[in-house]
């Protein structure tokens, strides 16, 4: 049953491609096509759910084998990238959840996004999506899980900026993104590091020298690995950016922020317990940090006012708690919880915009009392305890006048030696600027003016590559190219005409008796 | 008969079968061209897939004496260098074929003359000895003095002149390097390449070195080397794209491929001649990358950045250690795919807009989101952009001349820069700027140009990603030729 782990994550990726294909050279486009583009969506997704059940089953019936290898990826010395899956453990129990979970937002989005202009476009990224994400929790070394990890933050982006002509949507995404990133570094670190430390990037291999690190090295890579997760989980202080990721179409939102993705964090942190279990200082990090999540945004969650936000915010309240009990050492509890968690949070985002219906006569409870009379605390929770402008004011704004800074000494010093950029000294943005530039004196030759730099090392190229031109033309295709023809017609000619000489018969008999002459 | 020999004679079947056909069938003629071609390539995907990548050795040889008192003799092999080019040739002939519905007048001719040129071109890859392969070299440039000659662009007459007369000139003191060298090897009688290389340690030092220096001008002039380059930009820029794919995507190759055998076979030579390849390897890069830069025409800039990438190549094989010799022949496959798609995609355009002066276009991603996304792809794998298999060979080919000479690879990146500059540029002009109405009923790629040029850059993408097979399918042979030439 090993070998079924593949087709999980490569049925959707297929469907990827058939509509990314379509799209691109537009054999897909328009209503009449939405049945077919969401038939594939829906069938692959289905599938790769329905197998990511039987591995499961497959896995309680004690028929797998714990691995399976696909081949090598890359390789050079020692150092080798493995394509292979785990079949065992949380692994496939986790994509099963998340497969079902998938095809059910699959089908709700058929109806949800009828008619929509971005219909095709939508599913081509949700069913890379679910590639993505089956990759990342079947993949059985830390590279493939990071190359799923990867591309689930780039399809969250691309879901964010769906409508990307509100400039909002288009800012929140590119905020997302960039948060991601700082994750997505951790991540990268933490497989250089379990290279160096434990000389593997297996998860199974990683898990199982834990025991052999000293506590030093498991916290590190520990370490590292937590933070990727914090930020895909969106634990403090990452967390505002869950916030951000809202603007994307709802079904999307279930999908990524209410179930599945955003429990990628905690489900990393539980596929390498043992590796927790070694440092206690980041099963402390866990903990406290878990725990803080939980609280701000608990308190947040209180004064949200609209239903996508708050269902988000208690999301953030769930993974935190799953983050506190994996500190605490209650592995279980946290992937239970994890489990439930999904499957709850997911129905009550995809109910989220019949909540008008469901509100109706069952009004909702008030707000403790406690809590009600402290106006400090509300104000605190409405400004989201000014985490998001912190932020600002502590990275974004200094790395802003950074590299303003850098963009003087760029301008003044760097561009004065190497040159400036062509585009930089010819823009040209308007029509009405090229008509300009058209009628304007630029009557010269043009090749003279195309090829031009600035600065020094433009200037430097500019003139190198006129001398080099004028050495080419003038020896290189002029020299011997078109000389040598016209030599060698020449001396064709004078063959000719020596030839020509040669068989008059005055000639001819003068040799024969030459001939005889010295031969007898 | 062996499988290489059916490869190699497919071609020659469907040219001769094109002779007897009549030229008022047009759909006849192109449609027993693309068969043959097709199943070429079937035969060529049949080799690739029994050949065993582990072996160093010759493999699925062929032998029988032609002419026993010179020695010659029908000799087919494949070993992991030759093996990528012959499928390319095959490919990319395919290819050819495929976007040769433009051609419009005197078509039997037409591939009559591109079969043969396929012909010609697989036997060189596939000839193991000397006599065999000049006769093949040979054979390639009829077929390309008729194609660049009649369906060639406006000084096509001038280029198709110059190319021959370069290639002849060439090939003539590659003739007397040969010569030269059977003359050593009468009593174990043959021309063949294997025995060649035994034959030539009875030699003395000189004779050794002008034989390699008669043998690096033919081959050079394929290459091509610096100062032997100026059959190229014209003959590039004047033949149909079709024969501008093959051109520069397989015969550029030919000489790049017969530089390394006959470095094997002559390695003290080799020694000798190394620091002065090297120099020209290093000025051939910027000097084409300089010249690429200052062309408007778009196929005089791909033409003269084909300069600068086998620039790479012959740095690769300047090296002589098993790193920068990897390098040299993943760039032949690699530029055999790069050159081949941008030479597809400027002929398409050309096609569509008969101007290839580049400062003529603008924002053309707009009406040509599929044409934009295949130029910029080839183009940023011509610049070696990781991901691309443009960057596995040329980080090869830069390890292998670091291990070598250290701080001057410097000059190879100037290279790169050089590259990266005419390609963003490139582009830039192409995709971006303002809307020119005359570029605004320009026709996307139709389903044929798509799947040519998905090939194409399918492979540039897909070998950029998972590089490990193709480096694999020359390694044995790689380190095989290394223990010949390391001193």
């Amino acid at each position: 049953m090993d070998a079924l782990v593949i087709l999980i994550p490569l049925l959707p990726l297929g469907a990827a491609l058939m509509l990314g294909l379509g799209i691109l050279f537009d054999w897909w486009s328009g209503e009449e096509k939405e049945s077919l583009t969401s038939g594939i969506a829906l069938w692959t997704v289905t599938m790769s759910a329905l197998l990511a059940l039987t591995l499961f089953g497959a896995d309680l019936a004690g028929k797998n084998r714990g691995s399976f290898n696909l081949g090598t990826w890359l390789q050079s010395d020692t150092f080798e990238i493995p394509v292979n899956f785990v079949t065992q453990g949380i692994g496939p129990r986790v994509a099963a959840l998340f497969g079902i979970m998938l095809a059910i937002v699959v089908r709700f989005s058929i109806n949800y996004m009828h008619r929509e202009a971005g219909f095709h476009r939508f599913f081509f990224v949700l069913t890379l999506f679910s590639a993505a994400i089956q990759w990342l929790v079947l993949s059985g070394n830390a590279v493939g899980t990071f190359a799923g990890w990867e591309v689930a933050g780039l399809c969250s982006y691309l879901l964010i900026a769906y409508a990307y002509d509100r400039p909002a949507a288009a800012v929140n995404a590119t905020r997302v993104f960039v948060t991601n990133r700082i994750g997505d570094a951790a991540f990268i670190i933490g497989i250089g590091l379990s290279y160096a430390y434990a000389e593997s990037i297996d998860w199974m291999k990683l898990n199982t020298l834990a025991a052999q690190l000293s506590p030093g090295e498991a916290t590190g890579i520990a370490f590292c690995f937590a933070v990727a997760a914090f930020v895909k989980s969106a634990q403090l202080p990452f967390t505002p950016w869950l916030l951000r990721a809202l603007e994307g179409p709802t079904p999307s939102s279930a999908a990524f922020y209410g179930s599945v993705m955003v429990h990628a964090g905690v489900f990393l942190v539980c596929l390498l317990e043992p590796l927790f279990e070694m440092s206690a200082f980041a099963m402390g990090m866990l903990a406290v940090v878990g725990l803080a999540t939980a609280i701000y945004a608990y308190l947040l969650g209180l004064t949200q006012t609209d239903v996508k936000t708050s269902l988000i915010a208690a999301t953030s309240v769930q993974t935190g708690l799953m983050f506190f009990e994996c500190g605490l050492g209650l592995w279980q509890l946290a992937s239970w919880h994890l489990c439930a968690h999904v499957v709850v949070r997911g129905y009550q985002l995809l109910a989220a915009p019949s909540l008008m219906h469901n509100v109706l006569g069952n009004p909702v409870k008030p707000v403790n009392s406690v809590l009600a009379r402290s106006y400090r605390l509300y104000t605190v929770s409405l400004q989201r305890f000014w985490l998001d402008s912190a932020i600002d004011y502590l990275f974004v704004r200094p790395i802003g006048r950074l590299s303003h800074d850098l963009r003087y000494f760029d301008d003044y010093i760097i561009d004065r030696i190497l040159g400036s950029p062509a585009p930089a000294m010819r823009a040209i943005s308007s029509l009405a600027q090229y008509e300009e530039q058209k009628i304007g004196a630029r009557l010269n030759n043009e090749s003279d003016l195309f090829a031009q730099g600035s600065g020094l090392a433009g200037k430097l190229a500019e003139w190198i590559s006129a001398l080099i031109h004028a050495f080419e033309d003038r020896f290189m295709l002029r020299g011997y190219g078109k000389n040598a023809t016209i030599l060698g017609r020449r001396i064709g000619r004078s063959a000719n005409r020596f030839e020509a000489y040669i068989l008059r018969p005055r000639y001819l008999v003068l040799f024969i008796f030459i001939t005889l002459l010295v031969a007898f | 008969m062996g499988i290489l020999s059916i490869l190699l004679w497919t071609p020659a079947v469907g040219a001769l079968l094109l002779a007897i056909t009549s030229g008022q069938h047009a759909a006849s003629i192109r449609w027993i061209a693309h068969t043959f071609s097709l199943l070429t390539l079937a035969i060529a995907c049949r080799l690739l897939f029994q050949f065993d990548a582990n072996q160093s050795q010759l493999q699925f040889s062929e032998f029988f004496i032609l002419n026993p008192d010179v020695g010659s003799a029908y000799s087919l092999g494949v070993d992991g260098v030759s093996m990528p080019m012959v499928f390319m040739a095959a490919l990319l002939s395919f290819c050819a074929l495929l976007i040769s519905h433009t051609i419009k007048n005197g078509i039997k001719g037409y591939y009559f003359c591109l079969l043969l040129l396929e012909f010609g071109m697989l036997g060189v890859f596939l000839a193991q000895d000397w006599a065999l392969f000049y006769v093949f070299w040979e054979v390639t440039l009829i077929p390309l003095f008729f194609l660049i000659g009649h369906w060639g662009g406006s000084r096509r007459h001038a280029a198709s002149l110059n190319f021959v007369l370069y290639t002849m000139g060439g090939s003539i003191f590659m003739l007397i390097s040969l010569l030269a060298i059977s003359q050593y090897d009468l009593e174990s009688g043959g021309s063949l390449m294997a025995s060649l290389s035994q034959s030539t340690y009875s030699m003395s030092r000189t004779e050794q070195l002008l034989i390699l220096l008669g043998l690096i001008i033919g081959f050079g002039v394929k290459m091509p080397i610096f100062p032997l380059h100026g059959w190229l930009p014209l003959a590039h820029v004047e033949a149909p794209s079709p024969v501008s794919i093959l051109l520069s995507g397989i015969l550029l190759k030919m000489g790049a491929y017969g530089l390394l055998r006959a470095i094997a076979m002559l390695p003290q030579a080799a020694q000798f001649f190394q620091p002065a390849l090297v120099i020209l390897a290093l000025i051939a890069m910027i000097y084409g990358g300089l010249l690429a830069w200052r062309q408007t025409d778009l196929k005089a800039m791909v033409a003269y950045s084909s300069i600068s990438h086998m620039g790479i190549v012959l740095l690769g094989i300047a090296s002589l250690n098993e790193t920068g010799m990897t390098g040299a022949v993943l760039q032949m496959t690699a530029h055999g795919f790069i050159a081949a798609a941008m030479f597809l995609l400027v002929g398409l355009l050309y096609e569509r807009t008969h101007t290839r002066n580049i400062q003529d276009y603008s924002s053309l991603v707009q009406v040509t989101p599929r044409f934009a996304l295949f130029t910029t792809l080839t183009l940023f794998a011509a610049m070696g952009l990781p991901g691309t298999v443009g960057f596995v060979a040329e980080l090869h080919a830069l390890a292998g001349g670091f291990q070598q000479w250290g701080g001057w690879m410097a000059l190879f990146s100037l290279g790169i820069l050089l590259s990266a500059s005419y390609a963003i540029r490139t582009v830039g002009l192409l995709f971006t700027g303002p809307v020119k109405a005359k570029m605004q009923h320009v026709a996307d790629l139709t389903g044929p140009e798509m799947l040519t040029a998905g090939i194409l850059v399918g492979g540039i993408v897909i070998l950029g990603v998972m590089p490990q097979p193709l480096i694999a399918l020359s390694e044995a042979t790689i380190t095989h030729l290394y223990t010949l030439v390391s001193p």
